[in-house]
C-alpha cells in the first residue's frame, strides 16, 4: 500500500500535543515507582504466600489442643506441617526464579511467556494449597468421626444408633461440603484477580502465537 | 557512580524521547494516559539501563523496552479524562507547508492505525520507524517470514478500514 509509505515518509516529522520533557522533569520521573503488571504480580504473589502460610499456621495452631493430636497421631500431625512448609519454600523458590527471568529487554513474545509462566506457578501454588487442605481435612475428618469423644457420643444417641453408616457419611459429607465451598470461593477470587490483571496480556500473547501457525 | 549513570541516562533519554512519545500517542487516547505510559516506560528503561552494554544503539534498545512496556506491562487505566487539548487521532507534522488533502489522508490513515490491536500497532510502528523485517522479528519474537506475512495482512486491513 502506497499510503502507508507516504505516512512513513512523514512519520519522523510528526509532533505530539504533549510537550517534550526537560532533563529536570525526566530526572523527576526516574524517582517514581513502577505500576506495571509485573509489580502487581509480585505483590499478589507475596499476599498469596502470606495468606496460605498464615492459614496453614492457624489451622495447625487451632488443632494444637492435645486431644486433636491424640486423635490424628503425632506423625501425621507433624508430618503434614513439615510437608506443607517445605512445599511453600519450593514454590517461593520457583516463583523467584520465574520472576527474575522477566526482563523488558527480551523479545515481546518471550517476555509474555515468562510472565504467564510466573502466573502458572502461582496457579499451581493455589491448586496445591486447595488439594492439600482438602486431603488433610478429609483425613482429619475420618479420624475425628471415629475417635472424637463428642462425635462418638452423638453417634450413640437413639436416632443415630440405628443408622451408623448414614451417620458416618453425613458427617463426612458435611466436612467435604464445607471444604469444597472454601476451595470454590478461593478459586473464584483468584480467577478474578488474575483475570483483571492479565486479560490483555493473554490476548496479545495469543495474537502473537496465532501469527506463528 | 550512580549519579554519573543517571546523568548519562537522562541525556540519552532526552535526545531520544520522541520515540517514546510516538509510542505513547499510538497506544493511549488522552493526555493523562499518555503521561502515565511515558512515566512507566521511563521507569522500565531506567531499571534495565544498568544492563545496557551499548552493543546496540540506545534507540534500538529503547524500542524493545518501550514497546514491551506499552504492549505487555502497562495497565490501561479505565479513567477517561476529557482533554480537549489532546488530539491523539489527528496526525500532525512539524512543518506547516503541506497539502491539505494529503494531510487529511494521512490523518485518516493514522486514525486507522490507532484502531488496530496492540500487536499490529507494534508491527506498524516498527515499520514506520523504518526497521528491517529482521529487526521487527527480533523485537517481537516471531519469525521474519511471519512478520512479513502479518505486515501484508495489516496493510490490507488498513485499506479496508479506510475504504469500507
Amino acid at each position: 500500500m502506497d499510503q502507508l509509505d507516504i505516512l512513513k515518509s512523514k512519520w519522523q516529522s510528526q509532533t505530539s500535543d504533549v510537550p517534550n520533557y526537560s532533563k529536570e522533569q525526566l530526572r523527576g520521573l526516574l524517582a517514581k515507582k513502577s505500576s506495571s503488571i509485573v509489580k502487581w504480580l509480585l505483590i499478589i504473589a507475596i499476599i498469596e504466600f502470606a495468606v496460605f502460610a498464615v492459614l496453614g499456621f492457624f489451622s495447625h495452631g487451632l488443632n494444637v489442643e492435645r486431644n486433636t493430636i491424640a486423635i490424628i497421631g503425632k506423625p501425621f500431625y507433624y508430618g503434614s506441617i513439615i510437608l506443607h512448609y517445605a512445599a511453600i519454600l519450593v514454590f517461593i523458590y520457583l516463583f523467584y526464579q520465574n520472576y527474575r527471568n522477566i526482563s523488558t529487554v527480551q523479545p515481546t513474545r518471550s517476555l509474555m511467556n515468562k510472565i504467564l509462566k510466573t502466573r502458572r506457578t502461582m496457579k499451581w501454588y493455589i491448586w496445591y494449597n486447595l488439594i492439600y487442605m482438602m486431603l488433610v481435612t478429609m483425613i482429619v475428618a475420618v479420624l475425628t468421626i471415629e475417635h472424637d469423644p463428642n462425635i462418638v457420643k452423638l453417634s450413640q444417641t437413639q436416632e443415630f444408633m440405628e443408622h451408623p453408616t448414614l451417620f458416618y457419611f453425613m458427617m463426612l459429607g458435611a466436612f467435604f461440603v464445607v471444604t469444597l465451598a472454601m476451595c470454590v470461593v478461593l478459586f473464584l477470587i483468584y480467577q478474578v484477580i488474575y483475570g483483571v490483571l492479565l486479560r490483555r496480556l493473554k490476548r496479545n500473547y495469543n495474537e502473537l502465537k496465532r501469527m506463528e501457525i | 557512580m550512580r549519579k554519573d549513570l543517571e546523568q548519562e541516562f537522562v541525556q540519552q533519554l532526552e535526545e531520544n524521547q520522541n520515540i517514546v512519545h510516538k509510542i505513547c500517542r499510538l497506544y493511549t487516547n488522552d493526555r493523562a494516559a499518555h503521561n502515565d505510559l511515558f512515566q512507566e516506560v521511563t521507569v522500565q528503561l531506567w531499571k534495565a539501563y544498568p544492563k545496557f552494554r551499548g552493543d546496540s544503539k540506545f534507540s534500538t534498545w529503547m524500542y524493545r523496552v518501550a514497546l514491551n512496556t506499552a504492549i505487555t506491562l502497562y495497565r490501561k487505566s479505565k479513567r477517561r479524562v476529557n482533554t480537549q487539548d489532546y488530539d491523539s487521532v489527528q496526525f500532525k507534522i512539524a512543518d506547516e507547508i503541506q497539502d491539505d488533502e494529503q494531510m487529511e489522508q494521512l490523518s485518516l490513515l493514522y486514525g486507522a492505525v490507532k484502531q488496530l490491536n496492540d500487536i499490529e500497532k507494534a508491527l506498524v510502528f516498527l515499520y514506520l520507524e523504518d526497521k528491517s523485517y529482521r529487526e521487527i522479528s527480533e523485537t517481537m519474537g516471531i519469525s521474519e517470514v511471519n512478520a512479513r506475512v502479518k505486515m501484508n495482512r495489516i496493510k490490507t486491513k488498513l485499506t479496508n478500514i479506510i475504504n469500507p
